[in-house]
């Protein structure tokens, strides 16, 4: 039932109850929270607390496949969202259930919500991977194309953006040959191609890109400063177009099934809920047994211990990984090289910040900048002592936020 | 299926870049090598001996050590990086157990005695070398003659041309015509080569160059094992700036301030007013290249920061200077990297990036 | 304690320079103890033999009563010295005065050492007698320790005074062809101190490990 960010939905269903694809099984309950669906049609077997990939556990229904599918496989009628009221488009959001896919999972409702005054209002689609070896959202986008777009006129409507941008990462170009037709024709959308290099999918790091670029190419533009920049994964603005146009609730997404140890990594189109290890068979099944498995990205992702975390909305990607290449656990001592300063994108000294966590002494480290961590993993990846920075920098984080609050 | 195989679980990220302890430093040694070849054709085999004991004790204390005090044996190559620039900083008809003394007392002193790997204050070879040639002071200058000029009359150039000083030459040309005039011996295949050069290229534009500009180009002339060749030094160094494994910023720092200093103070000494110094004179002797690119970019003793490490470069440049017009002379880099090495975390301080301020909320 | 051996990287080139340099400081130290309980058990009001630690009203400023005294049996070291032994003293040149210095640091530690109960004035002049010439044993012990190495590593020699025939100078032979001389600048001085005291902690460290007597106290 927590498959966002914020309070859990609650359970509606009990053992024994009969569900259809796409019926309201969650409620959103709480300032945070969003509608859980059922993805299959079946008969509910057990409602328990499971822990999801995250190691977060939440009550979860686990639902027995049995019986017809209402509506994949049949024709769906499409809406005509233009006529609509906005206050009726944010409602079918909500109700689907659609939240952040890009890694947030903020509900979406809530990001769109109309907030205080508004200045000039970027809606910006993030089309970057958020991590290496990713692929499912360029995949969407060259599948998807039309939907995509059109997910995203209905939230400059909601919005009353003034400018939409699509950020796409350099790499991708040649392969999204289909959306740029798309989207031609349409003088609104501006395409923008930023470096693909990791982390550039980061929010904050795509919202510095377009802003800089627009005060660059506007000479600072007229009413003063920045506007406000919102950006959307481009697998929530498929997810919100389904919503609103077929009324689809959110139950399935693109996953990336990739890693070495997978015989034929690709993309596939995953019911939310499936287990994780019939991805991978899906897939040819694993060359040999993997030494890692990854939900997420390899410079993100969490490592689990088992291959039966049900896919959640909040998985983007899982990988394999042989047993050669899963990391040595030894790290050696810090050699002060400085390449993880160089690598870090937010200019933190991630081995000083270490060295303070290390020895407990968290203040320090937040006056220093420790809260502007992203978790990224570049100065880990860099350091050739092998020092797990990032769970360091992790637990200091989380001692300052207790500190914080009491 | 997978469910009965013990997965991994560890913290993100899954992935490492390619670069790793142990690849850095065989870079290094990698890099060392043309030099230090060179130096063993030019000595012949006591340089040799020389190399092979420094670097075998260095390994040998670094295992002990690292056993006595319960540390990684020998997991990354530094040790034998340390053994063999103490070995290349000796001069080549030293008694073997100066090379010895001062592997051991850098790995177990200078390295082990303070932390172990990652936290010597002092660059672990320097501190073993300075040890050494302090101790034994006469064995500091145990040079031995270049290839083709009459034995027995080996002294480095920079030590003949302090006593060159000392002896109150005024020198009218060049430094290298100076020390010509004393009678420095340059090799017999310096001569031709200089002397055609002159006759058939430089004639033409009404220059000439004194004797001695091949030998010290190509290196031959006495020195210590590893310093003598800055070509084969140089080559390393691009080496290692091609990998990545060092950065530019300190040695071009170095350098360059060094440079600047000799050409503009370095006339003063010898009277000859501002700006007349023999700048290139100084770079090739000595162990200036082979401190810049080698000693002074150890990762350890060395800033961290871009700022801090152009700061550390022009101090060293500064140091090494003055040192070596006014200090013990063959001293002037070593001594004044270690200087250097004791200031760089103050440097580092000062220079520090200014993290970025923390996130607000995204969602207004 | 350390700090009181900072006069070690000084004098400790030769054996026979420790020997003397310690020797100074355990008379000064017992001599100036001595005097030290012996004007408390004088001046002090007798019942309040507790108050020791307490600067009393009579002498105002204790402490400067007993730099005062250190002084002086310094000074008379320094002469003493200077006679049996012009040539030490010459080496040892400004140390010997330094010995008052050195004492006031060692008598304040030992002031902060807790007291016993109250007890009769004999038992506490063997105390004081007895902490003093623990502590200038101690001393004594780790100059010459320091002094053994530094000599014999760093000139080869082992000096000593002569004694009949024995001339006064041993020469260790593979080494004093060519010294490690080094080791006779301070830095080396700092060094031996250090690794001195690092290998006393690991004894006391390896002490630790084996069972021990309960309310035994570890040592430092």
């Amino acid at each position: 039932m927590l498959q966002h960010a914020g309070q859990p939905a609650r359970c509606l269903v009990r053992p024994g109850d009969k569900v259809q694809e796409g019926m309201l099984i969650g409620k959103a309950e709480g300032a945070s929270s969003a509608n859980v669906h059922s993805s299959i049609p079946g008969i509910v077997t057990r409602v328990s607390e499971v822990p999801g990939a995250d190691g977060i556990a939440s009550v979860a229904a686990l639902i027995e496949f049995g019986g017809e599918f209402d509506r994949t496989g049949k024709p769906s009628a499409a809406t005509e969202w233009e006529k609509l009221p906005r206050a009726e488009l944010l409602g079918r959001i909500r109700s689907c259930g659609v939240v952040g896919l890009g890694g947030g999972l903020l509900p979406t409702h809530l990001k769109l919500a109309p907030g205080a005054e508004r200045r000039t209002v970027f809606l910006v689609a993030n089309g970057i991977e958020c991590e290496p070896s990713l692929h499912a959202d360029v995949s969407l986008m060259r599948e998807k194309s039309r939907q995509v777009v059109a997910g995203m006129r209905i939230c400059q409507r909601i919005l009353e953006a003034t400018r939409m941008v699509l950020a796409i990462s350099e790499s991708s170009r040649e392969e999204l040959e289909p959306l740029f037709r798309e989207a031609s024709g349409k003088d609104e959308l501006e395409i923008v191609a930023l470096s693909g290099r990791y982390p550039q999918g980061h929010e904050d790091l795509v919202r510095k890109a377009i802003l800089s670029r627009d005060s660059l190419s506007n000479g600072g533009a007229a009413g003063g400063g920045a506007g406000t920049c919102i950006i959307l994964n481009v697998a929530t603005l498929y997810a919100v177009f389904e919503a609103v146009v077929m009324q689809r609730p959110l139950i399935e997404r693109y996953v990336t099934v990739t890693g070495s140890a997978v015989r034929r990594p690709g993309v596939l189109k995953v019911r939310i809920g499936t287990r994780l290890g019939d991805l991978f068979e899906e897939c040819g099944g694993l060359m040999e047994p993997p030494g890692k498995v990854v939900v997420g990205g390899p410079m993100r992702g969490i490592s689990v211990a088992s291959l039966d975390f049900p896919v959640t909305k909040g998985v983007a990607g899982v990988m394999a990984f042989t047993r050669a290449e899963a990391r040595p656990g030894f790290a050696l001592p810090c050699i002060r090289c400085g390449a993880c300063v160089e690598a870090c994108p937010w200019e933190l000294v991630p081995t000083r910040l270490n060295k303070l966590v290390e020895r407990g002494d968290v203040t320090t480290a937040l006056a220093e900048g420790l809260s502007s961590c992203t978790e990224c993993g570049c100065c880990a990846y860099a350091c050739p002592s092998r020092i797990p920075l990032v769970d360091t920098l992790r637990r200091g984080k989380r001692l300052g936020a207790v500190g914080d609050h009491g | 299926m997978a469910d009965s195989t013990p997965l991994t679980v560890s913290p993100a990220p899954h992935v490492g870049g390619l670069i790793s302890s142990a690849r850095l430093n065989w870079s290094l040694a990698l890099s060392l090598l043309p030099a230090s070849a060179w130096g063993v054709f030019l000595f012949g085999f006591p340089a040799l001996q020389v190399l092979a004991v420094a670097a075998a004790t260095a390994l040998v204390a670094d295992a002990a050590a690292s056993l006595a005090w319960g540390r990684a044996v020998l997991r990354d190559g530094s040790a034998a990086v340390t053994g063999l620039l103490i070995g290349m900083l000796m001069p080549p008809a030293v008694p073997l157990y100066v090379p010895a003394a001062a592997s051991a007392f850098g790995i177990i002193v200078v390295k082990q005695s303070f932390g172990g790997l990652g936290r010597n204050w002092m660059n672990p070879a320097l501190g073993g070398v300075v040890f050494a040639l302090f101790s034994w002071a006469d064995a500091a200058t145990r040079w031995l003659p270049a290839r083709g000029t009459p034995a027995g009359t080996a002294a480095a150039p920079l030590a003949a041309l302090r006593s060159a000083l000392a002896g109150g030459a005024q020198p009218t040309g060049g430094v290298l015509s100076a020390l010509g005039a004393r009678g420095y011996p340059w090799s017999s295949l310096d001569g031709r080569v200089v002397s055609w050069v002159n006759v058939h290229v430089l004639s033409a534009v009404g220059l000439s160059l004194p004797g001695g500009v091949f030998d010290l180009l190509v290196g031959n002339i006495p020195g210590r094992i590893g310093d003598v060749s800055v070509p084969l030094l140089m080559l390393g160094a691009a080496f290692l700036l091609a990998r990545r494994v060092i950065r530019w910023q300190v040695p071009v720092a170095y350098l360059a301030s060094f440079l600047v200093a000799a050409q503009v103070f370095g006339g003063l000494p010898m009277g000859r007013g501002w700006f007349a110094g023999a700048a290139l004179f100084q770079l090739f002797c000595g162990s200036v290249v082979l401190g810049a690119f080698f000693m002074a970019t150890d990762p350890v003793t060395s800033p961290l920061t871009r700022g801090g490490r152009v700061a550390y470069g022009i101090c060293l440049g500064l140091l090494t200077f003055l040192l070596r017009y006014f200090g013990t002379p063959g001293f002037g880099v070593p001594l004044a990297i270690l200087l250097g090495n004791c200031i760089s975390p103050l440097l580092d301080k000062i220079a520090r990036p200014r993290a970025a301020s923390p996130r607000k909320a995204v969602v207004q | 304690m350390l700090v009181g051996l900072c006069p070690a990287a000084a004098v400790t080139g030769r054996v026979i320079d420790a020997l003397w340099m310690s020797l100074g400081m355990a008379f000064v130290l017992i001599l100036t103890s001595l005097s030290r309980v012996i004007l408390h058990l004088l001046l002090d009001a007798p019942g309040s033999a507790g108050s020791g630690s307490r600067e009393s009203g009579l002498l105002g400023s204790r402490w400067l009563g007993v730099l005062f005294l250190a002084a002086c049996f310094t000074a008379s070291f320094e002469v003493i010295m200077g006679a049996f032994a012009p040539q030490e003293s010459a080496a040892l040149g400004i140390y010997v005065p330094l010995l008052a210095v050195n004492c006031i640091v060692l008598e304040r530690l030992a002031d902060g050492s807790p007291r016993r109960a109250i007890q009769e004035n004999g038992a506490r002049i063997f105390r004081a007698l007895g902490a003093a010439a623990s502590r200038g044993a101690a001393f004594a012990v780790a100059l010459v320790l320091i002094s053994v190495v530094r000599e014999t590593l760093g000139s080869g020699t082992i000096t000593l005074f002569p004694l009949g025939a024995f001339g006064g100078t041993i020469v260790v032979s593979g080494i004093s062809a060519a010294p490690a001389r080094a080791l006779l600048f301070a830095g080396g001085g700092f060094l031996c101190l250090g690794y001195l005291a690092g290998l006393v902690r690991l004894a006391g460290r390896l002490r630790n490990r084996r069972p021990r007597a309960a309310g035994e106290a570890g040592a430092q």
